[in-house]
């Protein structure tokens, strides 16, 4: 996607009133409940990432808090606005993006554009102009005759979130948007929407990659089994499975006697010698990073050659692990 | 602005789609040429002619003269041979074999005896001789006249004969007209006629309903769920799908009447009637389009099964052929379709010459049915767009 002209960089203003305000959704299908008791709020110009497998209820919530689902019981809120009570204000302050590419594929790119905008009644100069700022913003103003069944996969990508922003939302919903793009236009999208919540439009992003939710999110919540097990920053996850990192080392010489020498620094937890393969010395430690010269001191010390060395940091797939019990995507 | 920003969506998109534009243009046009050829002069009879090659100005008169009568559709054969075979396989109803003598036996005093050979089996047979016989006497009349001035004044006879086709094409001719009180025509005029109006009833059924595929696409795509998620409610989108089904049903009716007008020459009947016959037909294909797009759970299925049924409809409803010839119980049968009524009053307005007020009790029927359908596919589609969240 273009780069932005001269983005005024806004951060997540944690202390402003939430622009969205969820609180307890439930909703059932049948005997199932897909939303359990769900709460969470986004402050502008925050992005929110909705972590958790396929089925865990992350697209439910969307739902709900675009007005195309009713929850049971509970309450979402757009800037004050109750979506259900007044689904017109708040639905103008949302720009919702499917997982699926919804536009017609028959029409052309700047027809779609134009269509979504006159979903929400934009004056037609105001349309226009804001079409050739979409179109812009999202790279595609050489292709805006073009019809969309003649695009690449990563463009419709990129029009599907473009016909999300034409009536410039302040809160942005993107529901899986990296779902079946190539790596190229996945980190564009990704780009693109740390910009949004950069220019201080609140963006809440499901996804079931950890990685994305790390890269892109101030705040992440984890849902499992419709309920939010956990939210926080990313990092304030990490530590609810404690500090410890894993230190692998290939090396040569007497790995025994190294692993024993490892073992008596106080931050090594533990340290055993894997023979299957090269000889590898696995060591779990406090702050690899910073333990890490100790420990090449004192290989040299041990006449032990280090051939490489790997350090494995806890991350929200081990989060979603310790949280479930279960990989994040099983 | 949001119902019409639906409904331009729709319009633009089936517009662009060429297999649409064949069902809606093409196909019509050409069914309606080759039903409009087939089914045609079965006003006429077919007679044949055998006639001496050299022969003179009486029977060059009476060949013209049953040539050019509106009543046959004449066929000159080189001898009674080939004219006997054509009667034997049926190809002619009679067959007027002219004598060689015929100017000569017309010029005298005798009488003149003209042999019209007919199939034992024809059922037409005597119908096609009664129209020779009017032919003929009409010939007749000026040999007469010739022959009468030939008595009173003298002159040759053959320019007598001229001189009594001469004054006879300047004489206004005393005609008879045959009106039928209360009649009960089953049947559409032949011909375009018949083809055009029956046409219009079966393609823009088909087409509408053809073109809910587009519904179906977009509930598939996610078009419906996005659109629900912009200050947009369900009625919004079908009142928008409703208006681009009816102007494109409307579309394609105006031009089938356009066509069948200006290049068939099809009698629309009485302006107003027709008008209100289309409107309402056209509703009653955006009910059915409509009805197609909240059913059907693919375009492929929308596709292949849509037009079955509008031709199974049509053809139960009278659009091939008239429903007069069947059974009465298929007849009956086929007046459960709208298809049967809309022929129907299509009949009542072009056979029978009725107005806007012969054919109120249809419209009324029609209405019923298109906002029977409405309402169906209205409920079907706001269920299937509640359910797409």
């Amino acid at each position: 996607m273009a780069t932005p002209q001269a983005a005024q960089t806004i951060r997540p203003q944690q202390d402003a009133e939430p622009l969205l305000d969820c609180s307890k959704l439930v909703r059932r299908f049948g005997s199932r409940t897909a939303v359990d008791g769900v709460s969470l709020d986004v402050a502008p110009g925050e992005t929110y990432g909705l972590l958790g497998p396929n089925g865990a209820g992350k697209t439910t919530t969307i739902k709900i808090v675009c007005g195309l689902l009713e929850a049971d019981s509970g309450t979402v809120r757009v800037a004050g606005l109750p979506v259900r009570a007044a689904p017109g204000p708040a639905k103008r302050l949302i720009g919702y993006v499917p997982q699926e590419v919804a536009l017609y594929p028959d029409l052309t790119v700047r027809e779609n554009l134009l269509f979504f905008g006159r979903l929400y009644r934009l004056p037609r100069r105001r349309l226009e102009r804001r079409v050739e700022e979409v179109l812009e913003l999202i790279d595609l103003t050489a292709r805006g005759e073009d019809r969309v069944d003649s695009l690449s996969g990563g463009m419709r990508r990129r029009l599907n979130i473009g016909a999300g922003l034409v009536h410039s939302p302040t809160l942005l919903v993107l529901d899986e948007p990296t779902v079946g793009v190539d790596p190229q236009s996945r980190h564009a999208i990704m780009e693109s929407v740390r910009r949004f919540g950069d220019q201080g439009m609140a963006v809440i992003y499901t996804t079931h990659y950890m990685e994305e939710a790390e890269r892109l999110c101030d705040r992440v919540g984890i849902i499992d089994h419709g309920s939010l097990i956990a939210e926080g920053t990313p990092r304030e996850l990490v530590a609810l499975v404690a500090e410890k990192d894993q230190v692998q080392l290939v090396a040569s010489g007497d790995l025994t006697r190294y692993a024993e020498a490892c073992r008596a620094l106080p931050e090594v937890e533990g340290a055993d010698v894997d023979r299957s393969d090269e000889g590898t010395v696995h060591a779990v430690v406090r702050d690899a990073r910073s333990l890490l010269p100790r420990l090449l001191d004192l290989a040299h010390a041990n006449r032990v050659q280090i051939r490489s060395v790997e350090i494995v940091e806890p991350d929200l797939e081990a989060v979603f692990l310790h949280l479930t019990g279960t990989a994040l995507r099983e | 602005m949001r119902i019409l920003a639906v409904t331009r969506a729709t319009v633009v998109r089936i517009a662009r789609d060429r297999g649409a534009l064949f069902f809606m243009v093409l196909l019509p046009v050409a069914i309606i040429v080759v039903i409009g050829v087939t089914v045609r002069g079965f006003d006429q009879f077919r007679v044949g002619v055998v006639a001496a090659a050299d022969a003179g100005p009486v029977t060059r008169d009476l060949v013209t003269t049953l040539t050019d009568d509106p009543a046959l559709r004449t066929h000159v054969y080189p001898d009674q041979s080939t004219a006997r075979t054509a009667l034997r396989r049926s190809e002619t109803d009679a067959v007027v074999v002219v004598p060689a003598t015929l100017d000569r036996q017309a010029a005298g005093p005798g009488t003149v005896t003209l042999p019209i050979l007919v199939a034992p089996s024809a059922t037409n047979a005597q119908a096609a001789v009664a129209a020779v016989e009017s032919a003929v006497a009409d010939h007749a009349g000026r040999v007469q006249a010739a022959r009468f001035t030939v008595a009173e004044t003298g002159g040759a006879f053959d320019s007598r004969l001229g001189l009594a086709a001469r004054t006879a094409a300047a004489t206004p001719s005393v005609s008879v007209t045959q009106r039928t009180v209360n009649g009960q025509s089953s049947y559409l005029p032949l011909g375009y006629s018949y083809s055009t109006p029956t046409m219009l009833v079966l393609f823009v059924f088909i087409n509408a309903v053809s073109n809910g595929a587009s519904i179906v696409q977009n509930r598939q795509s996610g078009v419906y769920s996005r659109a629900l998620a912009a200050p947009v409610g369900a009625g919004t989108l079908v009142l928008g799908e409703t208006l681009a089904y009816l102007s494109l049903a409307l579309v394609q009716s105006a031009l089938i009447v356009s066509v069948g007008a200006l290049a068939f020459g099809v009698s629309w009947g009485a302006p107003a009637a027709a008008l209100a016959l289309v409107g309402v037909w056209a509703l009653v294909g955006t009910g059915a389009g409509l009805l197609a797009g909240a059913l059907f759970r693919t375009p492929e299925q929308v596709h292949s099964i849509g037009p079955a049924v509008g031709i199974t409809l049509g053809m139960l409803g009278g659009c091939m052929w008239p429903l007069a010839i069947v059974p009465a119980w298929l007849r009956a049968a086929g007046h459960v379709v709208p298809q049967s009524w809309a022929v129907d009053s299509w009949t009542e307005l072009l056979s029978r010459h009725g107005g806007l007020h012969a054919v109120l009790g249809y419209l009324v029927i029609l209405t019923a049915y298109a906002a029977g359908l409405l309402l169906l596919a209205t409920l079907a589609l706001r269920r299937r767009l509640a359910s797409v969240g």
